[in-house]
């Protein structure tokens, strides 16, 4: 028994519907390691340990915990075997304070009362225990992210965790923050505990795992050492050799500046600053591309140029016209295309059928009505002429837009948007969740519409796609645009701007 | 978990799209497996209390009139028949419009259960018009009165979407709130010593209003208007299901409606201005909703006494008719005249009281109003089936 | 002074206006009256600018009630006024009034803060009504009535749970639904046992509670002979607070309310615990609904919760789903109830507009204008499917 690994994973299959999320998935964490997870966003991941912690019934498989199968058909049941997980997205109650949400689920009790003041002294000694500084009786709404996860490592240890699964742990963290977690994972693993990281991100998972497994669209591909892998050999497991096609670009003719952002902030739903001073210009026949990670204010950039959120402070200007107090409809009608980051909330209306979808943005025209009364017909025309234009595969007119495949759903967006004839195209994700096919399509499209004198702002997690499509490019960090690189730079000048410049530069 | 997981429908999902949904998937059956339970549930519980379910439900097939289009009914049967059915659809007016009223806030994503106040407030300005203004010539008077019903209506619906657009305040509890608004505020113009109580010097002890003029009293078409015959006001709700129909699918409001109603978050992104959809759907509810009010009052009630203000349930039928009808044009006529037809044919005045008493029987058809609203509020049913057909469809792929 | 403290200021002045102008005080001047309304508002709007948006619309809200009621009664004649405002019958009768309300609320906000949305307030308390009185009947006790008032009223919530929780139906839709359930339920079942002679007269009611407190003045009036209701629907609050929001039992039932998600991966089971919310609630509901039927009124009528289910739920609202400030509401909307039912001396059809107070209260509480009701975060919302 001794040698058998903490845990591991035989032959884990999980599907959402049609979609395979993870395809037998083998998987072994050996007692005190830090074990990676890396791959692509929706490669399977955060299902994978989904279903360790119980959120997700496997539809085949075995778990085993130290050489034991085991089912695990709830969190409770998981917690009970030792296993805790820190999620992508925080699980913790914003209304309530750290303490009460650290002991939910297993409360220190008076009598037939909650002991507060106990959980709060408990919460005391696992943070000092741990090195995880937090106040205890603070709001969680009222703390930061970094902390909000320290609160949930210490929730899964309070509950006794052998096994801790940490969801992208980094996604939210400062460089620093992320340093300062990693020493107290490795100060976990030499008590015993041991560690899943899940990552995209290469450098860190060089940085702190003993080994990794790679995922790749629901399938492992290895488990290897980090001993003597580098980041290229990790990519190649990650990417596989569907590496994006080059794409050809012509010579750009630059013209006049077709947006125009000066000085530009704003706040996120919160009300917290998320877009701090951002002045940039997209000039008639160029790709502006913007990199950074998630969550760095790019969202909250594009719904102030779209004006579904009012800035705080600066100026749009949309080929010379002021857009900056526009709603969307009249940003849309200076001229503005907006392919949507997500096409199921913002870019379709997913009931809707396809020829009702191409008309979204021209609906009120003359061409579709007269004095407020719809031509369907002329609807139904129009939509079958672009859906052979732009190869949307598997819809008719009449076809529902929610029961197209994405890449088929995300060629309608863009038919619509670019059929309006604008000036300036904000393409955000324009490839998120698309097959290789179709996002050779977009690529190709976006290309020529910078031929034919757009200005194109593409914003994309992918810094791959940025990089190969853009003329010149802006990395995004905490809102503000901390530097323009040329597209040719190397992966690593964008990451150090990426992450706040302040990453330890392991290359050197 | 739980017992149906339901893939189907996406987390935080509109309740447009939801009904969306069901109607893709169940299409007509699924209402009337829906109908055929609730009626089966009201059987047993007919049955359970010592009473002949079988005879019941034929009892009150028969005070429904529906059989008066039995071509092999004798004469004087026909007779009574003519009589139910007249009653019959004129209370499939009001169904029809407090329907509406709540269908097409649903095609918004809104959730009206206000209907009750919007048609409270549409009959007593309705009623104030049709029993004032002595002299004015019958055409305008009556098309004054119901104007004022319509406009009342949608004014005090347009409340609960202002309300909505200004300050996101959910309409459900604003639309509650109001309609008890309104009832208070009906008790009190009606009651003793009310503004609005009748001037009859005979009845000062009667918390009734005045009576509506012949000239604003809506003709009858059918049947002896001494005996409550049909009055025009069928047509006029018949008007305003096409009307309703052709708003939705073939005018630009209708397209933003249904697209706010689908999607808010795409709508505005596309440029659609959805607080203003919210007022705007709002008040059209609440026209229709008042203008049943106002057909009402003045195709047959004539007045409105103050006990029958909360006592009136129209408009919570109209979430049943809208619901069962799927928010659809055709869907509220025919739910409409389900209901209508439970509600007369469990009458005092057209069930046989030989065979089930008709006290009893009212109560039945709130029962299997509740349960058909209860049935539907999840579709159990169509989820069901659907997720049957699926894995068969799996299933035959996988083999 | 704090804009705070000169909001609530504004209050008391507010009330003080309308109280000088009433016996005993009975300050025949409406001047007084006048300068101590406007004093309130003047405080009020003080507060308002200051930043203390919620109270000070309070006080001047209050400053406007005080300068119509008291000036109406500085117009009318001392008789009227002795016989309209009797401090203690005054304030028993608002206790009366409020006890349904209180359940209700209390009921409700178990539902609402474990995160189901308990518009059938109004069925479950009905359905304990009529439970209430035939099992009085039947058993000849009314303890077994309140017993048999509780089952009914959460096996009737049990089918909410079904489907709200469950079905993942929509709980408007569900709820809306089991209001119309309880009518012809109740209806039917009256009806079919009682025919048309009604409730016999004898029907077993919960007895008054006889404090030897006769001689405290006003105190005495008040609490002196309640029903023994009253005094459990006011145990209830204080229970409620309790469990909500000093036990592990309610930590789990708000987190549920407030982070489903958060609650399932702490181990918790969302689904049992907003089962068991949504059945408190309907027994809670239910205990309302006994009392009025065999508590106050010694009978049961088709329909008679008459929209107090409603209010219940408004009172909630306006509490903001904490118990404290929903008893304040529901005492607030029974106080309006009591002195509605004594104003009739004066104006018949006027009293009647008071029974809207509740309802417009709530309205403009919703909206905002005071301040915001921030509902628990998932309330209507089923959990995530797995
Ligand atoms: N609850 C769910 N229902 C349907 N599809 C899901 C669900 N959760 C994840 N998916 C899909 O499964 C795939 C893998 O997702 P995920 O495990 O979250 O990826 P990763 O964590 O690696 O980014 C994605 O395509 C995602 O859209
Ligand atoms: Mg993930």
């Amino acid at each position: 028994m001794a040698d058998s690994p903490a845990l591991e994973l035989r032959g884990i299959t999980k599907r959402f519907g049609a979609l395979v999320a993870n395809n037998s998935v083998d998987f072994e964490l050996k007692r005190g390691e830090i074990h990676a997870l890396l791959g692509e966003n929706g490669a399977g991941k955060s299902t994978l340990m989904n279903v360790l912690y119980g959120l997700h019934q496997p539809d085949e498989g075995q778990i085993l915990l130290d050489g034991e199968p085991v089912t695990i058909d709830s969190p409770r049941r998981a917690i009970g075997l030792g296993i805790g997980m820190v999620h992508q997205h925080f699980m913790l109650v914003p209304v309530m304070t750290v303490a009460e949400n650290l002991v939910l689920g297993a409360e220190p009790r008076s009598g037939l009362l909650l002991d507060y003041k106990g959980a709060a002294n408990r919460v005391r000694e696992l943070s000092q225990q741990f090195g995880l500084a937090v106040d205890p009786d603070a709001k969680v709404e009222d703390i930061g992210v970094g902390t909000q996860q320290r609160v949930e490592i210490l929730r899964a240890l309070f509950r006794g965790a052998k096994v801790l699964v940490l969801d992208e742990p980094t996604a939210v963290l400062t460089p620093q923050e992320a340093q300062d977690l990693f020493v107290v994972l490795r100060r976990l693993t030499e008590q015993g505990t041991s560690v899943v990281f899940i990552s995209h991100k290469l450098n860190e998972v060089l940085d702190i795992a003993d080994r990794v497994t790679v995922l790749r669209r629901g399938e492992k591909i290895d488990t290897v050492s980090t001993e003597g892998a580098t980041e290229r050999s990790l990519a190649g497991l990650m990417v596989g050799r569907e590496v994006l096609l080059r794409v050809e670009k012509p010579e750009q003719t630059l013209g006049e500046p077709l947006l125009t952002l000066e000085g530009v902030s704003a706040e996120d739903d919160r009300g917290l600053p998320a877009v701090n001073d951002v002045s940039l210009e997209v000039r008639a026949g160029e790709i502006v591309g913007l990199a950074g990670v998630d969550a760095n204010g790019q969202s909250e950039l594009i719904e102030a140029i779209m004006g579904l959120r009012a800035p705080t402070a600066g100026t749009i200007t949309v080929d010379g016209k002021d857009v900056t107090h526009c709603g969307p409809r009249d940003t849309l009608a200076a001229g503005v295309s907006h392919i949507a980051e997500d096409r199921h909330r913002r870019g379709l209306v997913l009931e809707f059928d396809l020829a009702e979808n191409l008309c979204l943005r021209e609906y009120k025209t003359p061409a579709f009505s007269t004095r407020g009364f719809l031509s369907p017909s002329k609807m139904v025309t129009r939509a079958r002429k672009l859906l052979k234009e732009f190869d949307v595969r598997g819809g008719e007119p009449e076809t529902r837009a929610g029961s197209l495949s994405g890449g088929n759903q995300q060629k309608v967006v863009i038919a619509r948007e670019l059929t309006a004839d604008p000036k300036v195209i904000i393409a955000a994700q324009p490839t998120r969740g698309l097959d290789v096919g179709a996002i050779e399509f977009v690529h190709r499209r976006l290309v020529e519409e910078r031929d034919r004198g757009k200005a194109v702002l593409l914003v994309s997690l992918e810094l791959e796609e940025v990089r190969s499509l853009s003329d010149r490019v802006l990395v995004i960090y905490e809102g503000r645009i901390v530097t323009e690189l040329p597209p040719e730079s190397s992966e690593e000048d964008f990451g150090v701007y990426m992450t706040g410049g302040g990453r330890d530069e392991r290359a050197a | 978990m739980s017992a149906l997981p339901d893939d189907e429908l996406p987390p935080n999902m509109t309740v447009a799209s939801r009904a969306a949904v069901y109607l893709r998937s169940g299409g007509f059956v699924a209402p009337l497996i829906t109908v055929l339970v609730a009626f089966l549930a009201g059987g047993l519980v007919v049955l359970a209390t010592g009473h002949n379910p079988i005879e019941t439900y034929q009892a009150i097939f028969k005070g429904t009139g529906f059989n008066w289009v039995f071509p092999w009914l004798s004469e004087d049967d026909r007779t009574i028949a003519a009589l139910a059915l007249q009653q019959t659809l004129i209370t499939t007016t009001p169904l029809i419009l407090t329907g509406l009223a709540v269908a097409f806030a649903f095609r918004c994503g809104l959730f009206n259960i206000g209907g009750q106040g919007q048609y409270i407030v549409g009959s007593i300005l309705a009623v104030w018009v049709g029993s004032s203004f002595d002299g004015m010539p019958a055409l305008l008077h009556i098309v004054v009165a119901i104007l004022a019903g319509i406009l009342s209506g949608a004014a005090w619906a347009g409340i609960a979407g202002l309300l909505k657009a200004v300050t996101g305040t959910n309409e459900v509890i604003t639309t509650i709130m109001l309609n008890w608004i309104a009832i208070w505020v009906g008790v009190w113009l009606f009651g003793l010593g009310g503004p609005l109580q009748n001037d009859d010097p005979t009845r000062v002890d009667v918390p009734v209003s005045n009576d509506v003029l012949a000239g604003a009293k809506l003709p009858v078409f059918w049947g002896d208007a001494q005996l409550q015959g049909l009055h025009i006001g069928i047509f006029i709700a018949l008007a305003a299901l096409v009307v309703f129909w052709v708003l939705l699918n073939r005018t630009t409001l209708g397209y933003e409606v249904r697209a706010v109603g689908f999607s808010p978050d795409a709508a505005e992104a596309s440029g659609i201005n959805v607080r203003r959809n919210y007022i705007l759907v709002m008040a059209i509810c609440g026209a229709f909703a008042g203008l049943g009010g106002a057909l009402d009052v003045m195709g047959w009630q004539f007045r409105i006494a103050t006990n029958d203000i909360p006592a009136n349930q129209l408009a919570f039928f109209g979430i049943a008719v809208a619901l069962l009808g799927r928010n659809t044009a055709i869907g509220t006529l025919l739910g409409a005249l389900l209901f209508a037809g439970l509600i007369n044919g469990t009458s005092t005045r057209n069930l046989d009281p030989s065979v089930f008493e008709p006290q009893l029987a009212t109560n039945l058809t709130y029962m299997i109003q509740g349960l058909v609203v209860l049935l539907i509020s999840t579709d159990v049913l169509v989820v069901y089936l659907l997720r049957l057909r699926r894995r068969r469809r799996t299933q035959a792929v996988a083999a | 002074m704090t804009p705070k403290r000169v909001g609530w200021a504004a209050v008391a002045l507010g009330i003080l206006a309308f109280f000088v102008a009433v016996p005993p005080l009975t300050v025949r001047s409406p001047i007084v009256v006048i300068v101590l309304a406007a004093l309130a508002m003047a405080a009020g709007s003080y507060a308002v600018t200051a930043g203390e948006k919620r109270i000070g619309w309070g006080g001047i809200v209050a400053g406007l009630v005080g300068l119509v009621g008291g000036y109406a009664a500085t117009q009318s004649g001392v008789a009227n006024l002795e016989r309209v405002v009797v401090w203690g019958a005054l304030g028993a009768a608002t206790l009366r009034y409020a006890t349904p309300l209180i359940f209700g609320a209390v009921g409700g906000l178990f539902s609402e803060r474990s995160g189901v949305v308990n518009i059938a307030l109004e069925g479950m308390m009905l359905m304990g009504a009529f439970f209430g009185a035939w099992g009085a009947d039947m058993t000849g006790s009314w303890i077994l009535g309140l017993v048999i008032a509780v089952v009914a009223g959460s096996a009737f919530a049990a089918i909410h749970a079904l489907f709200a929780i469950s079905f993942r139906a929509d709980q408007i839709v569900s709820g809306t639904a089991l209001n119309l359930l309880a009518v012809g339920i109740t209806g039917y079942l009256y009806v079919q046992v009682y025919g048309d002679l009604g409730t016999p007269d004898d029907l077993p009611s919960v007895p008054n509670v006889s404090l030897p407190i006769d001689w405290l003045p006003l105190f005495g009036d008040v609490f002196g002979d309640l029903n023994l209701l009253v005094w459990l629907a006011l145990a209830a609050v204080l229970v409620t607070w309790i469990v909500v929001f000093r036990t592990p039992t309610g930590l789990r039932l708000r987190s549920a309310g407030e982070n489903p998600l958060a609650a399932e991966t702490a181990g918790l089971n969302v689904v049992r615990t907003r089962y068991y919310a949504v059945m408190a609630s309907g027994g809670l509901a239910a205990l309302g609904g006994a009392f009025l039927s065999i508590g106050f009124l010694h009978t049961f009528t088709q329909n008679m919760t008459a929209g107090r289910g409603f209010i219940a739920l408004a009172a909630l609202i306006f509490g903001r789903w904490k118990p404290g400030l929903a008893l304040a509401a529901t005492l607030l909307f029974g106080f309006g109830s009591a002195l509605a039912s004594r104003l009739p001396v004066f104006s018949p059809s006027g009293a009647v507009l008071f029974q809207a107070l509740p309802y417009v209260l709530t309205l403009i509480a919703v909206t905002g204008l005071i301040g915001r009701s921030v509902p628990p975060l998932a309330l209507g919302r089923p959990l995530p499917r797995s």
